[in-house]
């Protein structure tokens, strides 16, 4: 549906998206996820029009929109801070896109009603913008992007300008909004929740760059850098050099004598360095215990605890295996002081190896 | 450059990414005022200055001639020499009378109610909306030698000759102070009204009086807003017309006055220009002023 | 102390206008405040002199003409100065507002010798561009002001929606600045109908506007006739300043 050729963007020297491919599909619900000045925004205005790439192809059902203007392609955006129009009513606002495709007016006014609907609106269509909450901005933005049935809809960080609550509730109204409408979704955000819960796939942004695109799942259990790692969740981050062959799997010798079995088939020679990569839930304060008696998948340590910080649903745990640092994560419930040293065990399939 | 304006971008993409087409729309929203001032604003002006080298001839202007006479009869000629000053020492009259007179009222004005404030701004901003002649015809009543102070003076018995309160400078100086002062209040209360109110607290917190909070922290931090005032004030006295004519007659001509003498009356255009090529010259005076003085309290 | 000062401001202020709408009241055929017989004599002097009548309209078509004129052609301006940023915009805005730093005497011998040379003296349309450059910046100074509040994303927005450019400027622009707009136009509007000096110097014989009539009147001749014609005056400068305070102008003006 939507497609981005080695698409580049510098202001000065600013060099602010770099050689950008992507493939949208058809119905799919896509993230563009990064920290702010990465890129992203600029992307989202680039396939809008609102901003022309240096160099690239962008392709909208096929057909190159690359220099099409901006008023000429088959997209709508809503905006971080919603860009209602203040003069004119909620139904007008709403009504506009569609005034300007020429459609009749009697089934302009169907179509507002529908849309209103949707976004669970109904009955303000006589409001001016400054009458509404936050919230109902929103949902008129929304609305008056949805209702002339774009190919695409793009999302400016639509949510960042809600209250946490609000966010929460509106996040899934979305969901439900795009699946309801089968309208396929572009979605800007910072906000790595909003990107897992709402998308089918992600592509996750630093300095320019696409890094990973894949499911949240996949960005959040196999991510491709120390980046995203750390940009996704905490993370254990250890270096060392891989070292061979194991049963289903290889090691990897961390630089303070440890070793560590990892899952998979090997994808880096035998001393090359690395790093590992290892989610502090992954990490289990209790010696493995498999219906059948075997440890073979797991890495077993003895640990020293330093601390233990109850967190609520989790509590975080400092341990140190030898003189290796290591944080824990462990479900709040049934919290209680830990012994000062305790067996750890961490699946061999949660441990990430990276370049 | 905008976004708008590369949105705007006709495709060109195959001729070449560095080409990248002219957009007419704002060229085509510009060109009509732009026509317009450059006609009748940029070459009435030049032309001016212009006429104001040519020396006059009995049958007008000889453009075929140069000279710097007309400046040198400006400057020097002892006629022309005390109106020249009569104008700068009238301006800058006003000017300090108005810089001296808006904190008082600027900060009364400040310390009421927002509803209060509007009123109070309103009564200030009505004698500018006003008519320049109505206003010095309502200071002619007042101040003439006949007029309502001097005849309730004698009739109490206080004097038994009129005040010359006007057609002299007192009477040019109270018409212009009181036309001019909105352009120096204006400023100087939306300044007052701009300033963040913790810093006075902060102040006060820190045991400063009144008058240490009003000359430490009020006046500095409005004193931009002053300035740009003031720079009004001063453009506007320099060429009031009106006003110096009725309250200062005959006797007390201003620049401005000179120049229609010079320009409807003698009708001697070469002279007259050079006159208002004068007058705009002493227009900048102000802003010069202003800027080095605010150079000087920011070292 | 500070009270007293203000009060006596206040009535420095509003003292020669008062004094003109009291003495407009007399009976008598020359200017002394009436205390006990009040007339409306004047008042019906002033609108049957035929002078004031004709130099009323003219000054009144010639504010409306110029300040419309002034108002469109500033808002297209003003439009491409902000909105479409197009080349030397920081230069052009200083350029449209620079009227203002220049002496309407200047302005007026300016005009009187270039109106004169190109054979347009005593022309309608001379003295009504002449009026347009002198209000320009006031309607300008508004228009920029308004319309830098303008976020760029509602005019992406309009455009995304499939809105022509021109559409974004008359059909989103132009009503958002819409107060701008008007409290510019009311400004232009008074000043244009009281300027008198540009006009006192290139007007020609028929174009005795009402301000110069009053000056001219004035000068030679003193009857109470020119109070009730000054409180007429007044009583239409009030009727501005609630204009304007109504549409929140005030605020604007300040800006």
């Amino acid at each position: 549906m939507l497609e981005l050729r080695g698409v580049n963007k510098a202001y000065g020297s600013n060099h602010v998206v770099r050689d950008v491919d992507l493939n949208v599909e058809q119905g799919e619900f896509f993230s563009l996820l990064g920290p702010s000045g990465c890129g992203k925004t600029t992307i989202l205005r680039m396939i809008a029009g609102i901003v022309a790439p240096d160099s690239g192809a962008i392709l909208l059902a096929g057909t190159e929109v690359t220099e099409a203007p901006i008023n000429k392609r088959d997209l709508t955006l809503v905006f971080q801070n919603y860009a209602l129009f203040p003069h004119m009513t909620v139904a007008d606002n709403v009504a506009f896109g569609l005034t300007m495709r020429g459609v009749p007016r009697a089934e302009i006014q169907r179509r507002v009603r529908e849309a209103l609907d949707v976004v669970k609106l109904p009955g303000l269509d006589g409001r001016k913008p400054s009458q509404l909450s936050g919230g109902q901005q929103q949902r008129v933005a929304l609305a008056r992007a949805i209702v002339v049935r774009p190919r695409l809809l793009l999302l400016d960080e639509p949510l960042s300008n809600l209250d946490a609550a609000l966010r929460d509730q509106m996040r899934w109204h979305l969901k439900e909004v795009q699946q309801q409408t089968g309208i396929t979704t572009v979605l800007v955000t910072h906000d790595i929740q909003e990107a897992f819960a709402l998308s089918d796939r992600i592509a996750v942004m630093n300095a320019g760059r696409i890094e990973q695109i894949g499911s949240p799942h996949d960005i959040y259990t196999r991510p491709t850098s120390s980046f995203i790692a750390a940009f996704t969740g905490d993370i254990n981050l250890l270096e060392g050099a891989v070292e061979g062959d194991e049963a289903g799997g290889f090691a990897v010798r961390l630089n303070d004598g440890l070793r560590v079995l990892v899952s998979g088939e090997v994808r880096h020679q035998a001393g090359a360095r690395a790093k590992l990569l290892i989610r502090p839930e992954a990490i289990a304060l209790a010696s493995p215990v498999e219906p059948d008696g075997h440890t073979r998948d797991e890495n077993v340590f003895e640990a020293r605890i330093d601390d233990a910080t109850f967190l609520g649903a989790q509590v975080r745990v400092s341990l140190r295996v030898g003189d290796l640092p290591l944080i824990a994560s462990v479900p709040g419930h049934g919290f209680e002081p830990y012994p000062a040293s305790r067996t750890i065990s961490i699946p061999r399939a949660a441990c990430v190896l990276i370049a | 450059m905008s976004l708008l304006l590369e949105a705007a971008r006709q495709p060109d993409r195959t001729a070449g990414r560095a080409r990248r087409a002219i957009d007419w729309l704002p060229v085509a929203l510009l060109l009509p005022l732009f026509a317009l001032f450059v006609v009748w604003y940029v070459a009435p002006l030049f032309g001016t200055v212009l006429n104001s080298f040519h020396p006059h001839g009995l049958s007008g202007i000889r453009t075929d001639e140069w000279t710097l006479e007309n400046y040198l009869e400006i400057t020097t000629d002892p006629y022309y020499r005390t109106i020249l000053i009569r104008t700068l020492s009238i301006t800058a009259a006003v000017a300090i009378a108005s810089a001296v007179f808006v904190y008082p009222v600027a900060l009364f004005i400040d310390r009421q109610k927002p509803s209060v404030q509007t009123y109070l701004l309103l009564i200030y901003i009505t004698p500018w909306l006003v008519n320049v002649t109505v206003k010095a015809f309502g200071w002619v009543l007042l101040l003439g030698p006949g007029g309502i102070i001097n005849t309730a003076l004698r009739s109490l018995g206080l004097i038994e000759r009129p005040l010359p309160l006007m057609f002299n400078e007192f009477g040019v100086f109270i018409g212009l102070f009181h036309a001019q002062f909105i352009f120096v209040l204006l400023p100087v209360w939306a300044a007052m009204q701009g300033l963040d109110k913790n810093v006075v607290y902060a102040a006060a917190n820190l045991g400063a009086g009144q008058a240490t909070i009003i000359r430490r922290i009020i006046v500095p931090l409005t004193l931009p807003a002053l300035a740009a005032g003031l720079i009004i004030n001063m453009t506007m006295s320099l060429s009031a017309f009106t006003t110096p004519a009725l309250l200062g007659g005959a006797r007390t001509k201003v620049l401005s006055n000179l120049s229609h003498e010079i320009n409807l009356v003698q009708l001697n255009w070469p002279l007259g220009a050079a006159a208002g090529v004068v007058l705009l010259a002493l227009t900048f005076v102000p802003i010069l002023l202003v800027r080095a003085l605010g150079r000087s309290r920011i070292t | 102390m500070l009270l007293i000062f203000n009060l006596a401001m206040i009535g420095f202020m509003l003292l020669p206008i008062s004094i003109i709408v009291w003495m407009s009241f007399t009976p008598e055929a020359f200017f002394v405040l009436p205390f006990d017989a009040f007339s409306l004599r004047w008042y019906s002097a002033a609108l049957e002199h035929d002078g004031f009548r004709n130099s009323f309209l003219l000054s009144l078509r010639l504010a409306f003409v110029s300040a419309t004129i002034a108002a469109v052609l500033s808002f297209l301006a003003a439009y491409a100065i902000t909105r479409l940023k197009a080349p030397g915009a920081k230069g052009l805005d200083s350029f449209f507002l620079s009227p203002l730093l220049i002496p309407h005497v200047v302005l007026g011998i300016a005009l009187l010798q270039f109106v004169n040379s190109v054979g347009l003296y005593n022309n309608f349309w001379a003295l009504a561009a002449a009026h347009i450059i002198v209000i320009v910046p006031f309607v300008m100074r508004l228009l920029i002001a308004s319309m830098a509040d303008i976020p760029a994303e509602i005019e992406w927005a309009a455009l995304n929606l499939g809105a022509s450019r021109l559409r974004v400027m008359f059909g989103i622009v132009l009503p958002i600045c819409a107060p701008g707009l008007i409290a510019g136009y009311v400004f232009a509007f008074i000043i244009s109908f009281d300027e008198i000096v540009v006009t006192i110097f290139m007007a020609g014989p028929s174009q005795q506007t009402l301000p110069v009539r009053m000056y001219g009147y004035l000068s030679d001749q003193f009857d109470p006739i020119v109070a009730a014609v000054s409180s007429l005056l007044i009583l239409f400068a009030a009727a501005v300043v609630v204009l304007l305070e109504r549409i929140g102008g005030l605020k604007l003006l300040t800006r």
